[in-house]
């Protein structure tokens, strides 16, 4: 019996500044498999389709479960996390290459420092730091545990980022990630401590105003996040952020 | 996390202060600028008042049904507004220039993706982009050859159906009529439903979907009604209309003398 092969092709890039080319893989198959398990067998044996010797590829990786947020790619196409594509349900040859709107480091792995950046600028946390102890926090509901857990599901993989058509050079736009964290933060009973400080960081350059409302995040976000429902959300308390300083002024 | 970009960002600094080469999309800039203060009354002037100007252009221009003279005694009472004058420079120019060169930035601005992403809200955000630069363009040479080329018609009211039937005479014309007028309602019943979904009028996604078929319904009848009143000119029901149908008008802004004159003998006919 012939051995079943997987083809895939992977957009290589050795440097930040490097040209990127597009490397030709054929792997053999195994059941189950899954993109980051075909570059785990390249890595194991580094010879291209021509039979040539190569480098391994060099991508990021962790949970292997779709909840640590670090493989995000685009994957024929698509922004989506690598160890959730199954080869079996991939169109062949499978084309791979880094996101496209952050810095690629090398090969596939890229920089997406921005997102931390624009969550400590809206301080998507819960301030308890002091010196001395606060007692026990305020009980949470039930209720606001529901409204609160889709939302805190995020895995920071940026693939929101990514699909935006708002996102890009020209608008520094924050992303919805960014203003879904701040909906979760303002809603938390100590968290909303910072609630007026975070509508108002959003209320910068490249914040929410920057939404065009084409609804992308929401329906690549491997969480599937409520992020349409907090853009809402948020731009509304910004704006009334906004005109509650302007009249306090 | 791998950092290529900014290997010296430090948790502090912005990596742009740093003097650092600042590769990819720029951070938020917390509190900083007035985009949001401009977006926002781009937003709203699509509403109030373009969008309140475009429902009473439309229904104006439905009395063209009913023929020329409703039309210019629609023309008429609408120059005859107190501060007519004003109110179009504060309620339509200002605000629609600004909302359309506002318009033109923020569409370039943006990189639609529906090659990629072929989804319907992505399909919009491009129809949005693409409906503004018809109207755009179409807009431009509305305003110049129907407001400020050719016969005046606040001074002539009863000139305005010739007027526009003689542009619409033309089959190319006309089709760029119907065009921008599919565009232009299109563009602000869609506008609708964003504005609703941008200010948290409508955050839930049931009360989105519904709130667009009212969208829908509402831009399919401002589409209707506007291509029966481009039909209203070029249709057999109207044809040929006369040059002015009221040519008193005219005479009543002459020199106060002869209009004195003339109303005198108006009055002595009654
Ligand atoms: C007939 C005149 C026009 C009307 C009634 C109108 C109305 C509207 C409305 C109601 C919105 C929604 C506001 C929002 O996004 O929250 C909108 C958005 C928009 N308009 Fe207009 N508009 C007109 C002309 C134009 C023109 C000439 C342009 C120029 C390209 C333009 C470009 C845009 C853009 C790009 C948006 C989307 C903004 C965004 O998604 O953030 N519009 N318009
Ligand atoms: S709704 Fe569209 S424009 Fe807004 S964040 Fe999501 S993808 Fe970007
Ligand atoms: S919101 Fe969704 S798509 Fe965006 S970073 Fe979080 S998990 Fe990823
Ligand atoms: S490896 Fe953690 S999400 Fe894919």
């Amino acid at each position: 019996m012939a051995e079943k092969v997987i083809q895939i092709e992977i957009k290589r890039q050795s440097g930040p500044d490097a040209p990127a080319t597009w490397e030709k893989f054929e792997i053999p198959w195994k059941p189950g498999m899954n993109v980051i398990s075909v570059m785990r067998e390249i890595a194991a044996n580094p010879v291209n389709a021509n039979g040539q010797d190569t480098t391994p590829i060099v991508y990021d990786s962790n949970c292997l479960e779709e909840i640590c947020g670090s493989c995000a790619m685009v994957i024929n196409g698509k922004a989506r996390m690598a160890c959730s594509a199954l080869v079996d349900k991939l169109e062949q040859p499978i084309r791979v290459q880094p996101l496209t709107k952050f810095p690629v480091v090398r090969d596939l792995s890229v920089d997406r420092s921005v997102l931390f950046e624009n969550l400590k600028a809206v301080k998507a946390w819960v301030p308890v730091d002091g010196t001395y102890d606060l007692g026990s926090g305020p009980r949470v509901f039930p209720q606001q545990q529901e409204a609160a857990y889709p939302l805190s599901n995020c895995i920071s993989c940026c693939c929101c980022m990514e699909v935006c058509p708002q996102f890009n050079d020209a608008t520094g736009f924050v992303g919805a990630a960014t203003i879904a964290q701040v909906k979760l933060f303002n809603s938390h009973p100590t968290g909303k401590v910072l609630k007026e400080e975070r509508l108002r960081a959003l209320a910068g350059d490249g914040g929410v105003q920057e939404c065009g409302f084409a609804q992308n995040c929401v329906q690549v976000c491997p969480k599937q996040l409520p992020l349409t429902e907090a853009i809402s959300d948020v731009t509304r308390d910004v704006t009334l952020q906004v005109a509650k300083d302007f009249l306090r002024a | 996390m791998a950092t290529a970009a900014r290997p010296d960002a430090s948790p502090s600094s912005s990596p742009a202060a740093h003097g650092s080469v600042a590769r990819g999309v720029e951070p938020l800039r917390a509190g900083k600028g007035n985009s949001f203060l401009l977006r926002k009354l781009h937003s709203l002037s699509g509403i109030v008042p373009i969008g309140a100007f475009l429902i009473e252009h439309l229904l104006s221009n439905f009395e063209a049904l009913k023929g020329p003279l409703a039309y210019a005694n629609q023309v008429k009472f609408l120059n005859s507004l107190p501060l007519v004058r004003v109110l179009e420079v504060c309620l339509i120019f200002l605000p629609l220039a600004y909302h359309a060169l506002y318009g033109v930035y923020i569409a370039l601005r943006g990189k639609a993706n529906v090659i990629y992403y072929p989804w319907s809200g992505n399909w919009m955000y491009m129809m949005q982009r693409w409906t503004g630069y018809i109207a755009f363009v179409y807009i431009i040479q509305h305003v110049i050859r129907q407001r400020f080329m050719g016969v005046s018609l606040p001074e002539h009211p009863g000139a305005a159906f010739h007027k526009v039937q003689m542009e619409l005479s033309n089959p190319w014309m006309l089709a760029v009529y119907v065009i921008a007028m599919i565009a232009v309602c299109w563009h602000f019943s869609y506008g609708i439903w964003l504005f609703a979904a941008k200010w948290g009028i409508t955050p839930g996604e049931t009360a989105r979907r519904r709130f667009g078929y009212v969208c829908a319904v509402l831009g399919v009848v401002l589409a209707v009604m506007g291509l029966a009143s481009i039909y209203a000119f070029v249709g057999p029901n109207y044809k040929n209309a006369p040059d002015d149908v009221m040519p008193a008008q005219t005479q009543l802004s002459m020199p106060a003398s002869r209009g004195a004159s003339l109303s005198e003998g108006y009055l002595a006919r009654i």
